[in-house]
């Protein structure tokens, strides 16, 4: 420590202790304008949304004359989200999760193919959704299909997949590799180590990844622009279009009417909630889970 | 010794990239008793411990030279199988390693991973084992509670209890009671001894005193060396090797 004393008195610590509240002043102020952000946007939303929020918004079709300001709601893109969203995010699962555990339990750490998986998958992550969505149209085209539900949530399913595997993957790498030597040691095979240990040690990290991947899915407009089609439907088949929250709020949005508009406001609060639920969910279930877990 | 050992080490070289840390280790490990392996850290005790049951075949950029011979057949034979040899040898770590499950669960994965199903079965070994480890009378209320809750040398002697149900002939213990408090060292210790009639114990320490405690053959390895391997009344009192005599004495450590 070099401290300058002038006559028995302190001065550098006396600008220390400034510089310290200084700065103190500005990581509170970045961390109020966090917050501050997030109550913004939903008091906003609320505000703007209020005169349109009514049960039949969340019960009811669009009417006739719906898109001019007329009776009737949006259960159908809210159905069609979770349609959408439940079948994209099932699909990544089953692709990201037997990668994730080859990855970790049979590949070398530094080995080339798991670094160039790792660099793949962050390279995915950072492709812009609506890239995933042209993808998806010219798959389309290729194969003549239409704009359905099935080719909805294959898209989605694409933009999902690298964050939901990047996420397991930084979960169970986490696994301390003493507990797999104890597992391997009792004459466990590599699959039974990942099934009945790894993915039990690492159960609450996974579900918390499944409803960020979740939570990403519902909200992505770019994906299911060209590949989901839009009804004003309930969407029962894979090979139908269907209605989707992002794309209602995009719609109604364009709309001249007022009336319209405020329910894309009412549709946004809506999507909003269900991500809120999704987060609040992913939150208390990776408490519960946790019961086992070795720390 | 008439008949050759269970356990025996031929020739064996270990590499980690270019630096050798094992150098030629020979050894026979007498059957139902505690063998000790001794030295100051870094010598590659742990590497030796870990070449028994090919854990070291976890870790990455080691090559293994040698043969370890396990009832005459060496398991770095090409097709050997993994699982079962690991199976024969059961592993106490230094941190004790329960598994993310409860207690009762913990004992009953080696057996379950054979396909025992029968949960009256299950329940007999659970007891039977939790008994050999010393545990039982602690955790015969709580069987179902995860295990992570269990103290650290309850933990140890969990493991210790999870390691016997797999039904091995040969117990290796890392340093097994180095994370321990005395008291529960003291208890591991006491169930080491008690089982020592059955099977084939080696041990890591750096306690000089635990290996006087335990010990009934004695290897002391110094630089990836066995310097020097007999009966403990032999080594520990009057070794040898002057390296032996300055370990033991305290002059090198």
């Amino acid at each position: 420590m070099t401290r300058k004393h002038y006559g028995g008195r302190d001065f550098g610590t006396q600008r220390r202790l400034r510089k310290e509240s200084f700065f103190k002043f500005l990581m509170a102020a970045s961390a109020s304008l966090v917050l501050l952000s997030l109550v913004l946007i939903l008091v906003i939303i609320l505000w703007k949304s209020l005169p349109a929020l009514k049960p039949s918004m969340i019960i009811r079709n669009p009417g006739s004359g719906y898109y001019l300001g007329r009776e009737g709601g949006i259960l159908n893109a809210i159905l069609g989200s979770l349609q959408v969203v439940f079948g994209a995010t099932l699909l990544a699962l089953a692709i990201a999760l037997p990668a994730v555990i080859f990855l970790n339990n049979y590949l070398r750490r530094k080995s080339w193919l798991a670094e160039t998986i790792r660099f793949s998958l962050d390279v995915l992550w950072g492709i812009p959704s609506i890239v995933y969505g042209a993808f998806g149209f010219l798959i389309m085209i290729t194969f003549h299909l239409r704009a359905s539900l099935l080719a909805g949530l294959i898209t989605v399913a694409m933009v999902e997949l690298p964050i939901l595997s990047r996420a397991l993957d930084e979960t169970i790498k986490l696994v301390p590799s003493e507990l797999k030597e104890a597992t391997f040691s009792l004459g466990a095979s590599r699959w039974q180590t990942a099934t009945r240990v790894v993915l039990r040690q690492t159960f609450p990290g996974l579900v918390t990844a499944v409803l960020m991947a979740m939570g990403r899915g519902l909200g992505d407009a770019a994906a299911v622009l060209f590949t989901a089609g839009y009804t004003d439907k309930i969407t029962t088949s894979l090979l139908q279009p269907v209605a989707t929250l992002p794309l209602a709020i995009f719609f109604q949005l364009n709309s001249p009417y007022p009336e319209v508009q405020q329910r894309a406001y009412a549709s946004a609060a809506i999507l909003t909630l269900l991500i809120l639920l999704v987060s609040l969910a992913s939150r208390r279930l990776s408490h519960r889970l946790s019961r086992h877990k070795i720390r | 010794m008439n008949r050759p050992s269970r356990l025996r080490v031929e020739n064996l070289n270990v590499y980690y990239g270019q630096n050798q840390v094992l150098k030629n280790i020979n050894l026979d490990l007498p059957d139902n008793g505690i063998t000790v392996v001794i030295g100051p850290s870094g010598c590659g005790k742990t590497t030796l411990l870990k070449s028994l049951n090919r854990l070291l075949d976890e870790q990455e950029g080691v090559r293994v030279e040698g043969r370890v011979l396990l009832d005459g057949q060496d398991i770095y034979q090409a097709g050997a199988d993994l699982t079962l040899i690991r199976k024969r040898m059961g592993l106490l770590s230094q941190k004790p390693q329960v598994l993310p499950m409860s207690i009762y669960d913990n004992v009953a994965f080696g057996p379950r991973l054979l396909g025992l199903k029968d949960r009256k079965v299950l329940n007999g070994l659970v007891e039977k084992y939790l008994k050999l480890a010393g545990l039982w009378e602690e955790v015969k209320d709580r069987l179902q509670e995860p295990a992570a809750r269990l103290s650290i040398g309850q933990q140890q002697r969990l493991c210790l209890a999870r390691g016997l149900a797999v039904e091995p002939e040969v117990i290796l213990g890392d340093e097994p009671t180095s994370a321990l408090d005395p008291q529960s060292s003291r208890n591991v210790e006491a169930q080491l001894l008690s089982l020592k009639q059955n099977y084939t114990i080696v041990l890591v320490t750096h306690i000089l005193r635990q290996a006087r405690r335990l010990a009934d053959y004695v290897a002391f390895l110094y630089f990836g060396e066995v310097i020097e391997f007999g009966p403990a009344s032999e080594v520990l009192v009057s070794p040898r090797d002057s390296r032996t005599r300055a370990y033991i004495t305290g002059e090198i450590s």
